[in-house]
């Protein structure tokens, strides 16, 4: 029998993504367990960021097979949003609403009872608890993040996509995220993290994917990728 | 050096603004610059036309009402002169050529910002249209002789309430964004209603237009067919010299008001919102949210309390009968989906992304922007014709039947309108600042004139029925058009429901 920490959550196989003439993502496979962070790593275009759009339900693929606990994206897309949670590159904040309205819609959708104190502490844990009654339209970059990590995190999702989550985070910041990260892997989520920041993300992850080009370049063991022999090897796969 | 208020800097803003302008040109695909061309040479040709096609009906309709013309025209002119003012302050100033968060990592001046302003206020329906009555009245009162003569003087006056609106808008602008600003800028906008409602109620609002000094570029117009050149020649020259004073001076107002914090975005972008209970439906949440979106950014708020107001209380100055206050309603529609309408997705920003990551179904994520759209217009025209019917009397059943489903009507009609163009025609905008706009300028002023064609096609065919003999032909014009409009958003709901369709609304809307 298949031990729980190899429970595959996240599979993709031959993933396209075409936006007109444009091919975003070219047949990349990308597989993620329960209970293991995996780094999505690469130069700006490499593809990152439409893979976790489409493993978010927000982006449909043009071609391939995308899994995620059983469940094909393309056929059932709200099932597949209910069990992931999502950080988005971009803002992914509504500007006009206030933290707690996020939560608060976030929770209505995904039918969840009781769940004000985990938000409260959630909040807190990201120094956002003074602010969670402001409009995220005057929030500092860094701020964004942490929240849009926050609803990521929020309902204990089965896979947990964040894209760029420590992108202008403070110290404080990228500790409550990494530490998000860890009990998501302890609960047995499978967590996908796509980033430019290789030694944090090393931190974090046990496994990561170099895409170049909408194609992987290589499937590593992070500890391929830590220190300076670790920078090395990964300069060399962008090239 | 400094060089600010300096013919450099005058020199500079305006090559900065053709840079801008060059800039914005650069996004544009070969079709829409073909299709902004041919819109640009429409609209030259219509102005050509309210030149010179009245002129030559006053001879075949022998002059007929044209005595009763001249007794509007001073009042047309002042009633331009408003338009202008009123335009430039609800936009807090003006337009923008490049909106604000694109344009940050640049110097643009205030110079730019001013004549940028004033290139673009004319990219309006309200301001075509009024212009083009101000032409096209005119022309036909003095007819063909010498026509460019007779023009002249209007095109200045057009020009000058232009540049004069926008002079006042920058200041009231000013005022906004400084201490109190708000309670103060409330404090005029309430004083000058006021001061119309106390004219109208004591029956001194018509005699004081008959005095209007506007008077003159009717006379003006008339010398310049009458060959009488000194006269004529006179007060063109003091248009000539008030057009050039005013743009110039505008740069004043303008300086003072954009080096100003942008204090009433500030506060509601730092104070604290009360939370409400949990909603009870799926739909009920993303309608909360969406409103918010709405009431929360300063130049929707501001917008929407303008259009509910300002035809209400034209309506009640000029006492218009029920059969007219049915065009009311298409105005107001039109208005109110030109703040956010024609772009809806752009109420949720960068949070789009997210947004849609959450697991509920694209089918109710489209209709809660209906909602919150047909909510906002239908109130807005709810109360316009509520205002315009405290001086037109008791209405008969035909009246009142025909005013209410035009309202409705024309709600559904903008609002199908608008979603179509949301899903197939998306823009990233942040409407935070008072000056932005849901769609770039020239894309709006062509959303505005089909949407006011169809809405006033519309507001007459319900004229029509309001002086029918009861309600009935209201009701039946009522039901064919609801159903029309009902087909089209639910044709754009199923566009909607296409992933890459959602997903290229999302994309573009979210970056």
């Amino acid at each position: 029998m298949e031990s729980v920490e190899r429970r595959e959550r996240v599979r993709v196989r031959a993933l396209w993504v075409r936006f007109g003439s444009v091919e975003a993502v070219r047949g990349i496979d990308v597989s993620a367990y329960a209970g293991r962070a995996t780094a999505l790593l690469g130069r700006n275009g490499a593809g990152k960021s439409t893979t976790m759009r489409v493993l978010a339900g927000v982006v449909p693929p043009t071609d391939g097979d995308v899994q995620v606990d059983g469940v094909d994206v393309r056929v059932d897309p709200l099932t597949v949003k209910r069990s992931v949670g999502y950080c988005p590159d971009v803002g992914g904040l509504v500007p006009r609403a206030t933290p707690w309205e996020h939560l608060q819609l976030a929770a209505r959708l995904r039918r969840m009872e009781g769940w004000e104190t985990r938000a409260q502490d959630l909040l807190e844990r990201f120094e956002l608890g003074d602010a969670a009654h402001r409009v995220t339209g005057g929030f500092s970059h860094g701020m964004g993040r942490r929240l849009s990590v926050v609803l990521a995190a929020f309902h204990r999702p089965g896979v947990l996509l964040l894209d760029e989550p420590f992108d202008g985070v403070d110290p404080l910041g990228v500790e409550a995220t990494q530490q998000v990260i860890d009990d998501a892997k302890a609960r047995g989520a499978a967590v996908l993290i796509s980033t430019h920041l290789r030694d944090l993300a090393m931190t974090s992850c046990e496994d990561a994917l170099v895409l170049r080009g909408g194609s992987a370049v290589a499937a590593l063991d992070s500890a391929e990728l830590v220190g300076e022999a670790g920078a090395r090897a990964y300069r060399a796969l962008l090239d | 050096m400094p060089t600010e208020h300096s013919w450099t800097e005058l020199v500079r803003g305006v090559a900065d603004l053709r840079a801008l302008l060059a800039f914005r040109a650069s996004g544009l695909t070969d079709r829409v610059r073909v299709r902004l061309r041919i819109a640009g040479g429409v609209v030259l040709a219509l102005t050509v036309a309210a030149i010179v096609v009245p002129a030559y009906l006053k001879g075949p309709l022998q002059a007929r009402h044209a005595s009763q013309f001249v007794a509007v025209l001073p009042s047309l002119y002042l009633g331009f002169f408003a338009l202008a003012v009123l335009a430039a302050i609800a936009s807090g100033g003006g337009r923008e050529v490049v909106p604000r968060e694109q344009a940050v990592a640049f110097p643009v001046s205030s110079v730019t910002e001013h004549f940028g302003a004033l290139l673009l206020a004319p990219l309006n329906i309200a301001w075509l249209i009024q212009a083009w009555s101000v032409l096209g009245l005119t022309m036909y009162v003095v007819g063909p002789h010498d026509v460019a003569a007779a023009a002249a003087p209007l095109l200045l006056w057009i020009a000058f309430s232009t540049a004069a609106g926008q002079a006042v808008g920058w200041v009231f602008e000013g005022i906004r964004r400084g201490a109190h600003g708000i309670l103060l800028a409330r404090l005029i906008a309430g004083s000058t209603i006021a001061l119309v409602v106390v004219l109208i109620a004591t029956d001194r609002f018509v005699p004081l237009l008959d005095r209007s000094p506007t008077v003159r570029i009717y006379l003006a117009a008339a010398y310049g067919t009458g060959n009488q050149w000194w006269l004529w020649a006179r007060p063109v020259a003091v248009m000539v010299v008030m057009v050039v004073v005013a743009t110039v001076i505008g740069l004043v107002p303008a300086r003072w008001a954009l080096h100003r914090a942008l204090r009433e975005e500030l506060r509601l972008e730092s104070g604290r919102i009360e939370p409400r209970p949990n909603p009870r439906s799926d739909l009920r949440a993303l309608v909360r949210v969406d409103r918010a979106s709405i009431w929360r950014a300063v130049p929707l708020r501001r917008g929407l309390l303008v259009l509910a107001f300002m035809p209400g209380l034209v309506a009640v100055a000029g006492s218009l009968h029920w059969d007219m206050i049915t065009i009311l309603p298409g105005l107001v529609a039109s208005g109110g989906a030109l703040l956010f309408g024609v772009n809806t997705w752009c109420l949720d920003g960068r949070g789009a992304l997210w947004r849609d990551s959450l697991p509920v179904s694209a089918s109710v994520a489209y209709y809660a922007k209906v909602i919150v759209l047909f909510e906002v217009l239908l109130a807005a025209a709810g109360l316009t014709i509520l205002l315009a019917a405290l001086r037109a009397g008791p209405p008969s059943t035909a009246e009142l039947t025909s005013a209410l489903a035009a309202a409705l009507v024309v709600a559904t009609q903008v609002v199908a309108a608008a979603m179509r163009w949301s899903v197939e025609r998306p823009y990233a905008t942040d409407m935070r600042s008072a000056r932005a706009t849901p769609a770039p300028p020239v894309v709006m002023a062509g959303y505005s004139a089909r949407l006011a064609l169809r809405t006033t096609v519309v507001g007459l065919v319900f004229s029509a029925t309001a002086v029918a003999p009861d309600g009935r032909w209201a009701v039946l014009v009522a039901v064919p058009l609801l159903c029309w409009s009902g087909w089209r958003l639910v044709r754009t709901e199923a566009l909607w429901a296409v992933p890459e369709v959602r997903a290229r609304v999302i994309a573009v809307v979210a970056s």
